[in-house]
């Protein structure tokens, strides 16, 4: 297995070859390409939804196309500001493709790319996978290698400034609500023939009961946690932990990952993989949207992984406050 | 300090399915030995060759059961009595003597919900899952007959060939050399084959095409034919069990297809299934005008039954308990194992009335409640003919009889009776009132009139709260050993116990954490977290009734046929299917002299969050109708249908003496 380092080079006894990068923009899009053939962006009402977008058409970026993936639940049925909040992408007078879809089928919408196959693959091609749900982003990028055969892509992500904790710090914050059933990622269900052991690894969040259920439902030999360390704050690392202690009571190891480095998360799973051959490895993301882009990248290097995510009845619409920094990772589709 | 291996949590692995076959063994204890249950022995697990479904609730100990009966159990079990190696005619005489293999199945949620949707017909799917779910079973028979012949138990080489060469056809392969890890290999291909369609749907469309299908029973039952009459080992008065673990998760599609196999077993094959209560989506098979029915084509046996019905649950608790307290080093060697003295073998509830009283600014608040029944003018002068400072309990039971309308000199004469052991009608009825009527109910009342909580501590106590689901025990006790060892280790190492204080925040934690699972619960959630709150507060008010004319009211009856909405009744349904609350073995009276009705409870385990009862002591069950249950389903109503006012109707005076249960 491939060794990624956080530097950019892979760790093989041949010349190094810068495979990756991951940099902090903060103001500096003038270093980033000022032409894009295709930006894929997801509708959304945080405030970091189209960050990235702003700030590109701020410094005179030109878009050839942008694919802008209109959720269906997030713009009908909501209150004013959360209306205007989710169309504020209009004032950027971009020129965009909208594509219907629901956040309950991301294999619906992703099959009707193909019919924007032309768009994609002008490139250079990027994502911005802030309000992307998990199951969509993991599906376009698999789509992206298979189907269009990228071999890497331009993926931009921005922290909130915070978290929304409606009661207190500890243990309020969730990102969805109402029932919970558990799934395999859409195509991502790994291959558990020939393994005798199943682990489970859970890329650690907030919320204490998604892990819970994900353990119960999947039953796993040994599992083990990988906590976002360090977090975009400080105390973030903490609340995880707390609002997980039942499952820290019955893992195997607690590791850690960098909170924003989806590169680190893909060493650490590496690393576990390593230690757990021949096991069945299934990865549930609900940590940082970097780290689930980890294990992303992970399961499409290893087909062998399933991953699993809970689908809530609904996710909360606004989960954030305010931006803190965006990220540009260079992510190979290899 | 203390190393690992010394001390670990003795209740901090709590599921069965992450335990290996050791473990399983060592802290294996029969629900069924402990507690006689005339109509099932574990013996029939092997034996009965009526498909049997094992139903229950979460952490019932339904997959502890299947997996200790599983073939690589009792494999396990085998080596383990033999003192010197156990041969493969050893293995192989000692399940003859079960009478049966039993093959442990469980294919997970995420994996079953996969069979649906991207496009896909439905009944292309429920072709794939077929074929999908024959060669699980194929594949967990096939590991199993290796498993024999590499212990020896299988020796018979030209009727393996020849099994091997029959398996191979049945496959769709054509076996040149008999090879079993070749048929291995062919069933782990085509499983691989169903994984790569389920991963390549969801991004194009596709279409599956194995190199053969398999139809329901083609494998499952074809192999066992095949292995019967070629290998003599296998042939002679052994049953083949297949046991199916969580069938709550196959949908319903995926129920008739299993339906089908449980309805048209064959003499020597059939099957067990472990599902909750209320597991089943349908009773269908994939024959039209086929369907399943208890008695006929299965029997049923409820864990929870089992567990509840017999006073031994509580010695069934101390001996699970016995076994994980022994495996830790450290109460090994000091002869800490029984958890009835760690926890403590009876709630002190006078002493913690003392102790919920003591350095209280406010020590009387609870005399405000005599303005119930007395003009406030009048009542300091009552509190001087009542007061009792000894003791809180007795002071809330002279509250209570002079707001029921006694004379405070006759309430005070009594008790100062019932102290000093005088036999008089008055010391007598006193003496009833306290110790078999209100005691706890009081408790409940001192502390809600000092906006206190009521603790919750001592192995009764938690017995009561676990409900007759294992795991809850187990995690009670996990919670509560966690926060000995971190605030008071040496108490619980030293002296092998651990103080009410952190019993209770043990208590409340696992009410409140099981309490915000609710709504995660699938389809259902939102339903059911209205409807345990709304429960919770509506028996917490009964609780809180300074009259007592209900005490511990904890249960409900519904006549569950007459509610018309489809949804409701299946989230009634996933209440009980996720034991929230729980279904009276017999009906009974809700009321004094009105007719039966099937009475359920609210588990347990919620109490604390409520500040209820821990047991259900019967008598009074509120009374719900079909549009009672949508408001508790979808708003807040938290309010009792008696009428609880602060006036007392002469017919609420008398209450009847109830019997614990």
């Amino acid at each position: 297995m491939t060794c990624l380092s956080s530097e950019g080079t892979r760790r093989v006894n041949v010349q190094p070859k810068k495979l990756y990068s991951q940099t902090l923009i903060q103001d500096r899009y003038s270093a980033l390409p000022r032409e894009w053939g295709c930006f894929l962006v997801a509708g959304g009402s945080d405030y970091r939804a189209y960050e990235v977008l702003r700030k590109f058409c701020e410094h005179g970026s030109v878009f050839k196309n942008v694919l802008f993936f209109d959720f269906c639940e997030r713009n009908k049925d909501v209150d004013e500001t959360i209306y205007r909040a989710y169309n504020s992408y209009m004032t950027l007078n971009l020129k965009v493709t909208k594509i219907p879809c629901s956040i309950t089928d991301a294999s619906s919408c992703i099959k009707s790319l193909e019919k924007y196959s032309k768009e994609i693959n002008c490139s250079p091609t990027a994502i911005d996978i802030s309000c992307f749900t998990k199951p969509f982003f993991f599906l376009i990028l698999k789509y992206l290698k298979e189907q269009i055969r990228l071999k890497c892509i331009t993926v931009f992500y921005t922290e909130p400034r915070s978290y929304l904790f409606s009661k207190g710090l500890l243990r309020s914050y969730h990102s969805s609500y109402g029932a919970l059933t558990v799934h395999e990622m859409p195509g991502f269900p790994g291959i558990d023939t020939r393994c005798t052991q199943k682990i489970l690894v859970v890329l650690l969040g907030f919320d204490g009961e998604l892990s819970s259920f994900i353990t119960e439902e999947v039953a796993p030999d040994e599992t083990i946690i990988v906590n976002g360390f360090p977090g975009y704050s400080p105390k973030f690392k903490d609340i995880s932990l707390i609002n997980n202690e039942r499952l820290l009571g019955t893992s195997s190891e607690l590791l850690y990952a960098r909170a924003d480095n989806p590169f680190e998360t893909f060493n650490v799973l590496g690393k576990i993989r390593r230690s757990y051959e021949n096991t069945f490895m299934n990865i549930a993301p609900l940590g940082t949207k970097p780290m689930a882009l980890g294990a992303c990248m992970y399961a499409i290097c290893d087909p062998s992984v399933r991953v699993v995510y809970p689908l809530p009845e609904r996710y909360a619409n606004v989960t954030t406050e305010q931006c803190w920094h965006s990220w540009v990772y260079m992510v190979p589709l290899v | 300090m203390i190393s690992d291996d010394f001390y670990k949590n003795p209740f901090s692995e709590y599921n069965a399915n992450v335990m290996d076959s050791g473990k399983i063994l060592t802290y294996w204890c029969s629900p069924f030995t402990q507690i006689p249950y005339a109509a099932f022995s574990e013996d029939d697990v092997y034996r009965d060759p009526m498909p049997i479904i094992f139903m229950g609730g979460r952490g019932t100990g339904k997959t502890m059961f299947l997996k200790y009966c599983s073939y690589a159990v009792q494999r396990e079990k085998a080596f383990r009595e033999e003192k010197t190696l156990c041969t493969g005619n050893l293995l192989l005489s000692y399940l003859q003597k079960r009478g049966g293999i039993c093959f442990y199945i469980r294919i997970d949620g995420p994996a079953l919900r996969s069979f649906t949707g991207h496009g896909v017909p439905q009944e292309k799917w429920d072709a794939i899952f077929t074929h999908f779910f024959e060669l699980q079973i194929a594949k967990c028979y096939m590991d199993v007959i290796r498993d024999l012949v590499q212990n020896g138990a299988i020796q018979d080489e030209s009727g393996k060939n020849d099994f091997l060469r029959e398996a191979a056809t049945l496959l769709g392969r054509a076996a040149a050399t008999p090879d079993i890890n070749a048929i291995g290999e062919i069933i782990e291909g085509n499983l691989e084959e169903v994984t790569a369609f389920r991963s390549k749907i969801t991004l194009m469309d596709a279409s599956f095409e194995p190199v053969k299908v398999f139809p329901s029973q083609y494998l499952s039952f074809g192999l066992v034919d095949i292995a019967r009459r070629t290998i003599k080992e296998v042939s002679a008065n052994m049953n083949i069990i297949f046991m199916i673990d969580e069938y709550e998760n196959f949908s319903e599609s995926q129920q008739r297809i299993v339906n089908s196999c449980l309805k048209f077993v064959k003499p020597g094959i059939t099957f067990r299934l472990g599902m909750r209560l209320e597991g089943f989506h349908t009773f269908d098979t994939i024959s039209d005008n086929e369907f399943i029915k208890e008695g006929r084509d299965y029997r049923r046996i409820v864990f929870e039954d089992i567990l509840i019905k017999d006073n031994d649950y509580e010695q069934f608790l101390i001996d699970v308990a016995r076994k994980r307290l022994e495996s830790v080093e450290m109460f090994r060697n000091k002869g800490i194992s029984d958890i009835s003295i760690i926890l403590g073998k009876k709630a002190d509830i006078e002493k913690e009335a003392i102790e919920l009283m003591a350095n209280r600014t406010d020590r009387e608040k609870h005399f405000d409640l005599l303005k119930y029944g007395a003009a406030v003018s009048s009542i300091e002068e009552i509190k001087d003919k009542i007061r009792w400072p000894q003791q809180p309990l007795l002071e809330m039971l002279n509250i209570l009889w002079v707001i029921r309308g006694i004379e405070p000199e006759r309430v005070g004469e009594s008790m100062k009776e019932y102290l000093e052991g005088e036999k008089s009608e008055d010391a007598k009825k006193y003496r009833m009132d306290y110790v078999d009527k209100y005691k706890l109910s009081l408790m409940f009342l001192l502390a809600s009139a000092h906006r206190m909580n009521k603790k919750y501590y001592s192995f009764p106590v938690f017995s009561f709260l676990s409900s007759g689901i294992v795991g809850n025990f187990i995690e009670l006790c996990r919670r509560a050993f966690q926060y000995a060892f971190f605030e008071n280790r040496e108490n619980l190492l030293e002296q092998g116990i651990i103080e009410p204080e952190l019993q209770n925040k043990a208590a409340v934690d696992l009410a409140n954490t099981e309490l915000q699972m609710i709504p995660r619960i699938p389809k259902y959630g939102d339903y059911l977290y209205h409807f345990a709150n709304n429960l919770g507060n509506i028996f917490r008010e009964y609780h809180r009734d300074v009259f007592i004319r209900y005490p511990e009211t904890n249960q409900f009856s519904i006549d569950i046929a007459s509610v018309s909405d489809e949804k409701l009744q299946k989230a009634f349904n996933a209440a009980i299917e996720w034991s929230i609350i729980q279904k009276k073995a017999t009906a009974q009276q809700s009321t004094p002299g009105s007719p039966r009705k099937a009475i359920y409870t609210l588990n347990r385990i919620f109490s604390p969050a409520y500040q209820i009862t821990y047991r259900t002591r019967g008598g009074y069950s509120e009374e719900f109708s079909a549009s009672d249950l949508s408001e508790l389903m979808t708003r807040d109503v938290g309010k009792p249908k008696k009428d609880l006012g602060k006036r007392m109707k002469i017919e609420d005076k008398d209450q009847r003496d109830l019997p614990f249960k």
